[in-house]
């Protein structure tokens, strides 16, 4: 599933990054989103999301926490 | 030997930086403050080692890899450059993502020093770092780091340690076991490299996953419904404490200084002084310049609360709030952060629209970030609300939500233009907030009015020496009878463009040669008006209307009325910014069309907002129409066509791009 369907304080390990563009998949890798990687859902904010990967929290938006596999 | 300071956004390269050099760049709590590198010397203190050491502040990057634009200021300088030692800034309160990079920079044969930055957060967190057992693994010195305190932050011994390792040259990059694989395949092998080291070295007795009161704070901060109250909240206080509160009542202070320095030099010189030496010593340079410095007070309360508000934390989270609406226009949410910096000052605005990835939105951001009224309209919107409209604060509030209507419109029009419908992602890290620090934020104030005294003491003085003498002499170098300024070189000039602005309202030489004199520094406008109306005191305008009975003195002087003065204000605030501002521009939009787009769009926009406000205000005001009106209407319609003519194109060649990286 993506990672916009999950629940709020899970941890999911990322299966895949559905590619939309290169450099997007490329940024994400380099902030160590990849496949085996643990997320963890801190916040659901109407479109956006807060999550957790190594020890940083970032904001996305529903459209990129779709493209994420887990 | 020069030592380059690289390391992950936000882990505070630049604050290390100003702490070794002494220098006071920019700083701020979000990933991406520094577009540029910086250089500096070591200070003396810090530096016993006797070496000439040179430190280079580059912008913050997640990976060597050639992944992102971003990054590759970064990677070009190490590169083609090869400092003598890196001095690798690791956020320790996020170990596992900063050693990813560590790992790739120890592999390019260039002495490493890490500093183990922001310990006493990590100390804070009861997370523990074996820094011993991490020096052995990484075979590199490791140094912990408080960058943003003045003493015993460890930065005389990471200087040391860089000089040592400068000498020594014996590092070794660790053992990775790629096993034969390339690319990302091994990058992930490099990352489950640094799992194992971060398994080893670092004790964290608070899973970095688990809630916290931030996150708290965020659900309301952030949050669909209170996000954007909040945000026009923050924003209320920070403008009203500058211009409302305290500003405008510091300002009359300083405002009665002037006063008196003027009347001492005049008193000074006596009578005998030649009338056209004493008109340019008092008029064109102390009136000129003064009334520019007067609003400084003004100016610095604004980069104050602007300093606060960017060391807090809240800058990242303004940008998730607006996300949701800049995707409508065009923008990203990213797009918020270059437009509250261009509150300051449009310059580094438009410069922080590099962060932005997606090319069109970069552009587009950096074209309408100088619509936000900068520091140096201040003094034009403070003069006009105090001289016509009794100094309420709603003249300037409106003016920053008429910033914002344009920027939204302006966004849309820009993106029909430009035909892109694609979609773009967003992705923005969100820092820990802090208690902003008062000490740095009055750095940050000292340092930026240091530039805006020299600004007025040069290019302001002499602009208003300029504009004095110019309207003092004629074209056959006579001195020009008061009772007869029109006949001076500076009035023949300005008259025939004065005739462009007559359906504005504001068909006067001395508006025109204000509105000029502003492309070089927008303070000029105020400063050219004190001069070609010699008045002096700008700031005390309630005394002034006082005294001259309801419509007020200077309302008198200047010979236009209360609409006329409001569509001069609408004009000068959103046509083209300055020139060192057009030129940050240039520089971002990096597209001669796209460039030249920009301009022609800044002075449609001006012209037909000033239009707009002067004939529908006169008459609502008047029930007659203001003059000029065929003319202007020429002239907005022949705007108005050019733009739709534009959009129209634009919906033609659409075509549907994949979606993009925003970050």
């Amino acid at each position: 599933m993506s990672l916009s369907n999950g629940e709020l304080r899970e941890s999911y390990l990322i299966k895949a990054i559905e590619s939309i563009d290169q450099e997007m998949t490329d940024f994400l890798f380099s902030l160590g989103f990849y496949s085996g990687q643990k997320v963890t859902i801190i916040s659901k904010l109407a479109s956006n999301y807060i999550i957790n990967v190594r020890d940083a929290r970032y904001s996305i938006d529903k459209e990129l926490a779709q493209a994420i596999l887990v | 030997m020069r030592i380059a300071l690289t390391g992950n956004p936000n882990s505070g390269k630049t604050t290390l930086f100003n702490a070794i050099t002494g220098k006071i760049e920019h700083v701020g709590n979000w990933a991406g403050v520094t577009v540029e590198m910086k250089e500096g010397k070591v200070k003396p203190s810090l530096n016993k080692s006797g070496l000439q050491m040179s430190v280079v502040d580059l912008p913050g990057a997640y990976s060597i890899s050639p992944y992102t634009k971003e990054e590759s200021v970064t990677r070009d300088y190490i590169t083609n450059e090869r400092p003598d030692v890196i001095v690798n800034i690791v956020d320790s309160t996020n170990l596992s993502r900063s050693i990813f990079f560590t790992t790739q920079l120890l592999e390019l044969n260039i002495p490493v020093v890490i500093a183990l930055n922001k310990s006493d957060l990590s100390t804070k967190k009861k997370t523990m770092i074996d820094t011993e057992l991490l020096s052995r693994l990484l075979q590199c010195p490791v140094v912990s780091t408080i960058s943003t305190v003045s003493s015993k932050n460890g930065l005389e011994k990471l200087v040391s340690e860089a000089a040592r390792v400068s000498q020594t040259k014996d590092q070794e990059p660790p053992k990775i076991n790629f096993s034969g694989t390339k690319g990302k395949k091994a990058d992930v092998r490099r990352f489950e490299f640094v799992n194992e080291i971060v398994q080893m070295v670092e004790k964290r007795e608070i899973d970095s996953a688990k809630q916290t009161r931030q996150d708290k704070a965020d659900r309301i901060i952030a949050s669909p419904w209170f996000g954007i109250p909040i945000f026009i909240g923050v924003i209320f206080v920070v403008f009203s404490i500058s211009q409302a509160w305290v500003g405008p009542w510091l300002a009359g202070i300083l405002g009665g200084w002037i006063d008196a320095f003027y009347g001492w030099v005049q008193g000074l010189m006596g009578s005998g002084v030649n009338p056209v030496v004493s008109a340019l010593l008092l008029d064109g340079i102390i009136g000129g310049v003064g009334a520019v410095i007067g609003f400084l007070p003004l100016i610095m309360l604004l980069f104050f609360s602007l300093a606060l508000l960017e060391d807090c934390g809240y800058m990242a989270r303004v940008a998730v709030i607006m996300d949701r609406y800049f995707k409508k226009i065009g923008l990203s949410g990213r797009s918020i952060i270059p437009m509250v910096i261009g509150t300051g000052c449009a310059v580094p605005g438009i410069m922080a629209s590099r962060t932005i990835k997606d090319e069109r939105q970069r552009r587009t951001t950096a074209m309408l970030t100088p619509f936000m009224p900068c520091g140096a309209k201040l003094p034009i919107i403070a003069l006009f609300a105090g001289i016509f409209f009794g100094g309420q604060g709603w003249i300037g509030t409106s003016m920053y939500f008429l910033g914002i209507v344009i920027i939204a419109l302006g966004g849309l029009m820009i993106r029909k233009m430009n035909g892109d419908k694609s979609k773009s992602h967003f992705i923005i890290e969100l820092p820990e907030y802090r208690i902003p620090s008062v000490k740095r934020a009055l750095l940050s104030v000292m340092n930026r009015s240091k530039a805006f005294i020299i600004k007025a003491g040069t290019i302001i003085l002499i602009c208003n020496a300029l504009v004095q003498l110019l309207q003092s002499f004629n074209w056959q170098f006579q001195v020009v009878a008061a009772s007869a300024p029109e006949a001076s070189i500076l009035a023949s000039i300005a008259t025939p463009l004065a005739v462009v602005f007559i359906p504005l309202g504001f068909g006067l030489w001395q508006f025109a040669a204000a509105a000029v004199t502003g492309f070089i520094a927008k303070e000029n406008v105020v400063g050219t008006l004190a001069v070609c109306f010699a008045i002096t005191n700008f700031i005390n305008v309630e005394e002034l209307s006082l005294a001259g009975g309801a419509a007020g003195d200077v309302s008198v002087v200047f010979g236009i009325g209360a609409v006329a003065a409001l569509s001069y204000l609408v004009f000068n605030l959103f046509t083209p910014p300055c020139f060192a501002a057009i030129g940050a521009m240039r520089s971002e939009i990096g597209s001669r069309k796209w460039f030249f787009g920009a301009i022609g769009f800044q002075l449609g926009m001006g012209y037909t907002l000033a239009f707009l406000v002067y004939q529908i205000g006169t008459l609502a005001t008047t029930g007659e129409l203001g003059g000029g009106f065929v003319g202007g209407l020429i002239a907005v319609v022949c705007i108005v066509g050019i733009v739709s003519y534009l959009m129209i194109r634009g919906g033609r060649k659409t075509v549907a791009k994949p979606a993009k990286l925003s970050i």
